[in-house]
């Protein structure tokens, strides 16, 4: 698989779902938790990349 | 009366620690197992295969098998951490991509330095080796941590929200 995008969303799903389940003990806060993580991974890489789209490489 | 007690209890102790090591060294000798050791069947399962998934996928994508080299001996050697991290399967892995398992860049007189060295700068080269890279440093670290989450489950500790 070579697509950067899907790569994101598979890594990101397995740190989230890792991290929810590690930190939380409740089903409620380990959704919370992961979507929490997934959001940020997912939106703040793409909002990174929408900053960045300006500059040359 | 008070002393036999206290034996007693150290010798609980004593063998509760020992279950706990026990299971930290088979949570990195095989991902998830140490949980199923202490009794948490499903924790074991989703983490060992979620560590899993992410050792098989770095594989897929030609993940860099880190060496430690002698010109950046700090940074290599943490990755050679991370990639410890996963267990012996990071020594199988090793013997079916070098041949040997082998840690650090052989010297230049070595023997198999050309080969070892072509190796892995051919999957360094490789398209997709940042992703498995990626994947790889993240199953060893992954199952570092949860070496720390047995600990804290085998001593009963660690409240969570």
């Amino acid at each position: 698989m070579k697509s950067h995008f899907l790569h994101m969303l598979l890594y990101a799903t397995l740190v989230a779902t890792f991290f929810g389940v590690l930190m939380r003990d409740t089903t409620r806060g380990r959704l919370r938790l992961a979507g929490t993580i997934w959001l940020v991974m997912v939106v703040g890489a793409l909002l990174l990349a929408y900053l960045m789209f300006p500059f040359p490489e | 009366m008070a002393g036999q007690r206290d034996e007693g209890e150290g010798r609980l102790e004593r063998k509760e620690l020992q279950r706990t090591l026990g299971a930290v060294a088979a949570g990195w000798a095989l991902p998830g197992l140490g949980h199923v050791l202490l009794g948490r069947l499903r924790r074991g399962l989703l983490f060992g295969g979620i560590v899993w998934s992410c050792f098989a996928l770095g594989m897929a994508h030609d993940g860099r098998l880190a060496l430690r080299d002698a010109k950046q001996p700090f940074l290599t050697g943490l990755q050679v951490i991370a990639n410890l991290g996963v267990g012996p399967a990071d020594m199988i892995a090793r013997v079916a991509v070098y041949g040997s398992v082998v840690y650090r860049m052989p010297p230049a007189t070595a023997p198999d330095a050309r080969e070892i060295g072509e190796t892995f700068r051919r999957r360094a080269k490789s398209g997709v080796s940042i992703y498995g890279t990626a994947y790889l440093w993240t199953a060893g670290l992954m199952n570092l941590l949860l070496l720390f989450d047995i600990w804290d489950l085998g001593r009963r500790r660690g409240v969570r929200r």
